[in-house]
């Protein structure tokens, strides 16, 4: 497969698996802080601070906090490059310049959900179309997703495109729960007024769609320490972060056949962090978790630039 | 039923001065087209409305489109697909795949004497300043032996009915004649858009051409090689083509790859893969001459890769179609063609030629010039449909504008007698009915080192526009598919 390509197919799996989180995003806790228990996350700033912060990180000073606003900002703006728009388009730009390589079935239905995004009414989507829209956003790409699976071979095509959609999903999911941690610390209370308790863990939970698994594996409210514990180092919560490492050893094992693989190659910094995970304890990060996140974070970095230079160049 | 036939066919405009591909002269549908005749008058105009949105839908989804750029951003747009099929008979058909192979041939072996003997030239058929005042003439190429002997793999001759009912060939394409994808997915819309109507025919699949065109490449693999590594070059996502390219990549197997995707190291071409360099032997490319190889062509081409041409001189990889074919698909050099043919061949053209007029010569100049309003006055080197005067659509001022244009430089003007193109029944959505409109017919001939093929089947392109004769694409033309029948 060509340097080039593979970049293509990589970055192709990064903004489906991006423009479906920030869609869900904004559809849960959204919805969820209707009616939330306490004022602090009942209170529409702190909603769409949270919104915004996760699709493109602090609020700048000055910005015009309206719903309309972070609304057309995260969804449709196609001036911004963080938009749910832009994702979607940047997926499909990619896909174009993998298009002899995938299947006429996979690029049929990445370029319908484009076309399908493109045309969306903004006036219907900032006023009554949010649930609409982003419903709408995460079954195209459960569609997607499908095809890849389901159309292409198994091969090193497909593990380059899972590479990046797994790299996407666990940055996106330490990004949810920064977001989330955040809205904890701001809004302590409700059913109980620490901030283990917090109701943002089950929003959390929620935005990740892992609250119903949550609770049949725990059977307990969702506190702090067992949520971060599920959605970090859980192998068997599909969006966990131990799940995306599991994913992205044996999509990188595709790659690299090594045995022991170099120490400076991406397929050793994989397995050294997947490593790491597998014997991590949840109170060595709740703890810590700022720290946490920065170090995930950083490695995330890592691994995606070691990909990019290994496989990539041309 | 008799009224719903009315309905759809009844702007349908029968004029005796053009050859009528679905209606004889007195008015009845001819035999072979009876059948989807009689099926589509069972469907009513709002059942055809519906249809043709779904064969719109269709192509969008699929992103079979080009891009179209106005004020405030790129449109995409998609290339108009008729939902009336063009029948061709096995008989008719004959005469069309014998006539294009050919013309192919016969092309081939015109390149290679221009580029090593020039026995043609000596000995008086063809004048040399035909072809050396050609842009598209390469010196570079001179003296160099393409890998099996081959030049055009790839021809794409356009054919047209006149009103005597005859075909005549109206250019051959040998430099990178696109347009083959179309011609499948037109027939993969039709089949999925008019349920039930294509089984009432037996006609031929045109799905065979990429395995065909594979091996076509495989055959001129160079020397020394057991499996060559075949690909398709691309100048990228932006170009018009770039579906076309894509699904020929695709429907080969074969990467599809960009100039920077290659490079050359001792003469021997490499691709950059994620396993590091892989060796590459024939490049079907689609590209043109100039933008190949900046050390040899233009050296401003991004497109194209350094040291791409000297591999080629060293046969150590196979460029398809071979860089310097255009001098010999020249609006010129077509008026030769049928001593052409019997000089290498030894045959009568199977194919007619239009009669053409070189303004190049002094008593045909003067013709023309007299008689501007009988004809078509066309530039020799431009592709597209661009740069065309129709002599009886033009005022006294633009005729006299015309004039001016062709003294200032007669050798780059031929004319031919206005030809009428065949009418055939097409959609129009306006109407949401099918009227009269004029078409050509685009074939695809593959040569190879030991084998040779003819897609049967062909673009079957339609000029939507009431009375324009002009059929390109890239001037408002859609498509149809073209149905060759068996035995």
């Amino acid at each position: 497969m060509l340097a080039r390509v593979a970049n293509n197919l990589f970055w192709m799996g990064r903004y489906i698996e991006r423009a479906e989180h920030v869609a869900r995003y904004l559809n849960v806790n959204y919805f969820s802080s209707l009616d939330a228990p306490n004022e602090k996350s009942q209170s529409r700033d702190h909603v769409l601070h949270s919104l915004l912060f996760m699709a493109n990180g602090p609020v700048e000073e000055g910005y015009e906090l309206t719903e309309k606003n972070a609304f057309y900002d995260i969804g449709l703006n196609p001036e911004e490059s963080f938009s749910v728009l832009n994702c979607i388009k940047y997926a499909r730009e990619n896909a174009n310049g993998a298009r002899d390589l995938i299947s006429t079935e996979l690029y049929e239905s990445i370029n319908k959900f484009y076309h399908f995004v493109l045309n969306y009414d903004a006036d219907f989507f900032v006023s009554k179309g949010l649930f609409d829209f982003t419903t709408q956003i995460a079954e195209s790409t459960s569609i997607i997703r499908a095809k890849i699976r389901g159309t292409l071979l198994h091969d090193e095509v497909y593990a380059i495109i899972m590479l990046g959609v797994n790299i996407e999903r666990a940055t996106q999911i330490v990004r949810i729960i920064q977001a989330k941690y955040y809205d904890a610390l701001k809004a302590q209370g409700g059913y109980d007024k620490k901030f283990s308790k917090s109701y943002e863990w089950t929003t959390l939970l929620k935005c990740i769609e892992a609250y119903d698994m949550m609770r049949r594996h725990y059977k307990k409210t969702p506190t702090s320490l067992s949520t971060l514990e599920f959605l970090i180092l859980n192998p068997e919560c599909p969006r966990s972060v131990m799940n995306s490492l599991v994913q992205v050893k044996n999509h990188i094992n595709v790659l690299n056949e090594d045995k022991y693989p170099e120490k400076d190659s991406a397929a050793f910094l994989i397995g050294k962090t997947h490593a790491e995970y597998r014997y991590k304890t949840v109170d060595t990060i709740e703890g810590n978790i700022e720290h946490f996140i920065e170090e995930i974070q950083d490695t995330l970095i890592d691994i995606a630039n070691k990909i990019e230079k290994e496989y990539f160049k041309y | 039923m008799a009224t719903t036939q009315q309905s759809i066919f009844a702007s349908y405009d029968k004029d005796p001065k053009f050859y009528d591909e679905i209606f004889d002269e007195k008015g009845n549908v001819k035999k072979v087209y009876q059948t989807l005749f009689d099926l589509y008058s069972g469907h009513s105009s709002q059942d055809f409305a519906k249809l043709n949105d779904k064969a719109k839908a269709s192509f969008f989804n699929q992103g079979i489109t080009f891009q179209v750029y106005t004020d405030q951003e790129a449109k995409e747009k998609i290339f108009p697909f008729d939902l009336f099929p063009r029948i061709i008979d096995q008989k008719e058909w004959d005469t069309i795949e014998r006539g294009v192979l050919q013309r192919s041939k016969a092309l081939n072996h015109f390149i290679w004497d221009i580029y090593h003997d020039k026995k043609i030239i000596k000995q008086g058929i063809v004048p040399l300043d035909l072809i050396t005042s050609s842009a598209n003439y390469l010196h570079q190429m001179i003296g160099v032996d393409p890998p099996g002997g081959i030049y055009n793999h790839i021809s794409g001759t356009d054919l047209i009915k006149h009103s005597d009912g005859k075909y005549y060939v109206l250019e051959d394409n040998i430099r990178c004649p696109s347009g083959v994808s179309y011609v499948i997915c037109n027939r993969t819309a039709l089949k999925r858009a008019l349920f039930g109507v294509f089984n009432h025919y037996n006609a031929h699949t045109v799905t065979d051409y990429a395995q065909n065109l594979l091996e076509i490449m495989e055959s001129v693999k160079p020397r020394g090689v057991d499996e060559p590594n075949c690909v398709v070059i691309t100048p990228g996502v932006y170009n018009s083509a770039y579906y076309e390219h894509s699904y020929l990549a695709k429907s080969m197997g074969v990467e599809l790859v960009e100039g920077r995707d290659l490079f050359v190291e001792n003469d021997f071409v490499y691709m950059q893969t994620i396993k590091g360099p892989e060796r590459v032997d024939v490049i079907y490319r689609r590209i043109d001459d100039a933008f190949l190889d900046p050390l040899e062509f233009r050296p401003d081409s991004a497109l194209g890769v350094p040291g791409l041409f000297s591999a080629y001189k060293k046969g150590n990889v196979c460029l398809v179609n071979a860089p310097g074919t255009g001098f010999a698909d020249d609006k010129a050099v077509y008026t030769y063609m049928p001593e052409i043919i019997k000089y290498y061949l030894g045959e009568e053209p199977i194919l007619n030629n239009v009669h053409t007029y070189h303004c190049s010569r002094p008593d045909e100049l003067k013709y023309v010039l007299e008689n501007v309003d009988k004809l078509v006055i066309k530039p020799v080197d431009e592709a597209g449909g661009y740069g065309i005067s129709i002599g009886n659509r033009l005022t006294q001022e633009e005729i006299e504008k015309v004039k001016k244009t062709i003294q200032a430089s007669p050798r780059k003007y031929i004319a031919q007698p206005i030809m009428s193109l065949s009418v055939h029944a097409t959609y129009i959505e306006e109407s949401e009915s099918f009227e009269s409109r004029h078409v050509d017919l685009r074939t695809f001939c593959l040569q190879g080192a030991d084998k040779d093929f003819v897609l049967k089947g062909g673009l079957t392109r339609v000029a939507l526009k009431k009375g324009n004769l002009i059929v390109n694409s890239s001037q408002g033309g859609g498509s149809k598919d073209t149905w060759v029948l068996k035995k």
